[in-house]
């Protein structure tokens, strides 16, 4: 790593990266570069390491080893700013707008010194600007007035006017409509021609591969290889980028009756992000919802649970369910467990008993005044069974494990009796294996009692030991749907990288 | 744009209707004596509400720039006696723009470096300054040099002080600045989104402890008036922390950060002092005052904010119609 090495055409060149976050290496000795006038796709599963590459090299994040080279000169510095100045564009996942700002602002804070009009010519340079990039966006709007698909152009545009040596690209075809990745794709071409390098990131295979020269493969932080895309097969990639080994066993799932009864129905929902969905979950089912992240999987959710706003129609056992607060859910028996667990599900600094008792208090009570022994005896026997590891149930939750934590909020669906739909989001993110095996066994327990889960999942190893029936979800609606049978890691993240697209639907 | 204007116009109007009622009630108001004392009086807090708007400006709070003020009154009575002279009286000076660098510089390493929120932060440096002005000055004591105090209040006109004059002008440029230039913009940008000004390369530690800097020199300058007022080392007097928010509020300023108006301050500001001024007018207790300055900023916020709360419902609803819609990208 002592010797910069030849000097290259490469716009990019990243060198033995590694980055941990606590307990998780996110990047382990990572190496990509890019040539000038090249498209160089970056692939993986979630949580790949992809995104924190991406970071690294755009000078977000600083890497615990390893250097990072824009156009030949090494990136000391890690800022974006440094990063900018060196020649690299990115356009973020989930944007760089100030969304209270218009259009025509937010270009013109992208803009570097020499590209920038006088403040008063704003407007029409903007516009000048956008239709030299062949869009049509409103330059007065507020950014955050507009559909995603035109926020999303805008970050490229963004990122463009720096005349960048190498563009980053963290999945830009997310809010994009089919036709639109093609008038997408002719403008990330033509800036190739010009001699533009891009990395281009993206789960959708069939799409990055159609522009790409080479990709590269990343699997747990791991590098897999770099290829050229005319001598590897959709099929070669997915190899390389699942395999993941089982560490963990799965409970038993009971045959499903073939007529269960439907317990939650959801009919033409959809909200800013997702849908229209349409879906059925029967009694004793776990659906899992499988995707790339962003695409809709969590606001649907979290739109069922009444936590984010939605229009269309969903009922739970027959009545129609009132989503517009948290409330209509909960009361009907839809229970959310959010994959948000310090911020939403738990509060952190309260006991293990008053985070598992909250929703049930009016029952354990007697003249108003809550009775402390009636609430050790209700969680006693859930503590035990499901293997919650603590001191006393009064020791304060975030002094537990994040397995142990997402058990402290499983005790609550099976405290209240009443519930018919839980929504897991996310449900063994950050929770070690030992106590991975516990949670999926609550879950199928609520199951084989006649409840309808809802799992949410960027795991799919976990996905396809979990769950009775899968769903695929791409821009916002469900792609494929995957019965038990065919359920299988390989099954479903060819389903999501859309090598698969249309085989059923 | 309208919005941007309601806090002006508002101000504008609230100053006029209520100098016409005190005008009314009694010719006093109108006199010289009365309008000068009134724009001397109002440039303290005028001064170090334009300072306030720049912490809100950034999505931060200060509330030690009252206990900073009265520090300054203090170190003056040290720093510019009525024996100082010459050369002194710049060094003596100096000091109190020293001490509201510094100041600056420790709000502003608690809130970047430390990462304590600004209000918590900026509430214990108030309570230091306040122990060090009673530390300094027990009970009000020293007298401070009237050549600098008279200087600082020159008028024209037998009414019209000259510092109100530049104040007002500075209030102007400054909204200029703000609205019509690119680091103007950029400041907005990073009190509205720190991630995404960051993510756009623009050095956010830099700009949010030049504001806290920039807001404490501006409380430490308000000092200098405030000393002009008062005349003495007073530890006692600066109270102007509330009513600095209200002011910036009052004139545009969002809690939220990125929005304010430096001119709609001063206007607020000054509409604050005048209230103030014509209770006596009316033989009203000035307990109202506080009264009816609380009231205000609430109604304020309720008013100023109501567009945008009914926006965001609508586009809310809006942009979950614009999923179905065809995209309009080439």
């Amino acid at each position: 790593m002592s010797n910069p090495g030849p000097v290259t055409s490469d716009v990019l060149s990243v060198r033995g990266l590694s980055k941990a976050f606590g307990a998780v290496q996110a990047l382990l000795d990572v190496s990509i570069d890019c040539r000038s006038g090249e498209i160089h796709a970056l692939v993986g599963e979630n949580g790949s390491g992809k995104s924190t590459l991406l970071g690294i090299a755009s000078g977000f994040l600083a890497p615990d080893e390893g250097t990072v080279e824009i156009g030949g000169s090494r990136l000391a510095h890690h800022s974006p700013a440094a990063a900018r100045r060196l020649g690299l564009g990115i356009a973020y996942q989930d944007y760089s707008h100030v969304l209270d700002l218009s259009v025509a602002e937010n270009l013109f804070l992208a803009a570097p010194a020499d590209a920038r009009p006088a403040y008063g010519q704003m407007q029409s340079w903007a516009h000048e600007t956008l239709a030299t990039f062949n869009l049509d966006i409103p330059v007065a709007a507020p950014t955050g007035s507009l559909p995603l698909a035109d926020r999303q152009l805008l970050e490229v545009a963004k990122a463009l006017l720096t005349k960048p040596k190498v563009l980053l690209l963290d999945e830009p075809t997310t809010a994009l409509g089919p036709q639109d990745v093609d008038g997408f794709h002719t403008l990330v071409l033509e800036q190739v021609r010009q001699g533009v390098g891009v990395v281009y990131v993206s789960h959708r295979l069939p799409e990055v591969l159609a522009v790409a020269g080479r990709v590269t493969v990343l699997r747990d932080g791991v590098g897999q290889g770099t290829f050229e895309a005319a001598s590897v097969s959709e099929d070669e990639l997915v190899a390389l980028m699942i395999g993941r080994p089982l560490t963990v066993a799965f409970p038993e799932r009971p045959p499903l009756p073939e007529r269960a009864d439907v317990v939650l129905a959801v009919a033409g929902l959809r909200g800013e992000r997702f849908g229209p969905v349409d879906l059925e979950v029967r009694k004793g089912e776990i659906l899992g919802i499988a995707g790339a992240e962003g695409n809709g999987q969590v606001p649907f959710l979290r739109a069922l649970a009444g936590v984010e706003p939605a229009v269309g129609t969903a009922s739970c056992d027959g009545a129609k369910l009132d989503t517009r607060s948290p409330a209509g859910p909960l009361r009907a028996g839809v229970v959310l467990l959010s994959g948000d667990r310090k911020g939403e599900a738990l509060f952190p600094v309260l006991s293990v008993r008053a985070n598992a008792t909250i929703q049930v208090l009016r029952r354990l009570a007697r003249g108003g005044i809550v009775l402390r022994g009636r609430e050790r005896r209700a969680i006693s026997g859930l503590v035990e069974r499901l293997r919650v590891r603590m001191v006393s149930s009064e020791q304060p939750v975030q002094s537990l494990s994040g397995g142990n934590q997402q058990k402290v909020s499983l005790i609550r669906p099976f405290l209240r009796g009443d519930v018919k739909v839980i929504l897991a989001e996310e449900p063994t993110q950050g929770v070690d294996v030992g106590a991975r095996f516990d949670i999926y066994e609550a879950l199928r327990a609520k199951a084989d009692e006649g409840v309808a889960a809802v799992v949410k999942s960027s795991d799919p190893i976990e996905l396809a030991g979990l769950c009775d029936r899968v769903i695929v979800m791409s821009r916002g609606r469900i792609v494929q749907e995957i019965p038990r049978h065919e359920l299988g890691e390989r099954r479903i993240v060819e389903a999501i990288v859309g090598s698969r697209e249309g085989a059923q639907t | 744009m309208t919005r941007a204007w309601l806090p002006l116009v508002l101000m504008t109007a609230l100053i006029i209707a209520l100098g016409i009622y005190a005008d009314a009630h009694s010719s006093a108001f109108l006199s010289k004596e009365n309008l000068s004392s009134l724009l001397l009086a109002a440039l303290p807090l005028i001064i170090v509400s334009m300072g306030q708007a720049v912490a809100l400006l950034v999505g931060g709070f200060d509330v030690s720039v009252a206990a900073l003020m009265t520090f300054c009154v203090v170190l003056a009575s040290f720093t510019l006696t009525p024996t100082t002279s010459g050369f002194a009286l710049v060094t003596g000076s100096l000091a109190l723009i020293g001490v509201g660098i510094g100041v600056g510089l420790f709000n502003a390493i608690l809130i970047r470096v430390l990462r304590l929120p600004s209000i918590v932060a900026t509430l214990g440096t108030l309570s230091i300054l306040e122990g060090g002005s009673l530390w300094l000055r027990g009970y009000p004591q020293g007298a401070i040099n009237t050549d600098v105090t008279s200087a600082l209040t020159k008028s024209v006109l037998g009414w019209l002080p000259i510092a109100f004059v530049v104040v007002v002008a500075v209030a102007a440029l400054a909204d200029g600045w703000l609205y019509r230039t690119r680091s103007g913009l950029a400041l907005r940008a990073v009190g509205t989104d720190e991630r995404s000004a960051r993510r756009l390369g623009m050095p956010t530690g830099r700009i949010v402890i030049l504001a806290f800097v920039v807001c404490s020199v501006m409380a430490s300058i308000a000092g200098f008036y405030l000393a002009a007022e008062v005349q003495v080392g007073s530890p006692i007097i600066g109270n102007q922390a509330l009513e600095s928010i209200a002011a910036a509020v009052l004139g545009g300023a969002s809690l939220a950060g990125g929005r304010g108006s430096f001119f709609g301050t001063m206007l607020a500001a000054f509409f604050l002092t005048e209230i103030d001024n014509v209770l006596p007018f009316f033989q009203q207790p000035t307990e109202y005052a506080e009264m009816a300055i609380g009231a205000l900023i609430l109604l304020a916020l309720v008013l100023y904010q109501a567009p945008e709360l009914i926006a965001r419902f609508r586009s809310s609803r809006q942009s979950i119609d614009a999923v179905d819609a065809p995209a309009t990208a080439a």
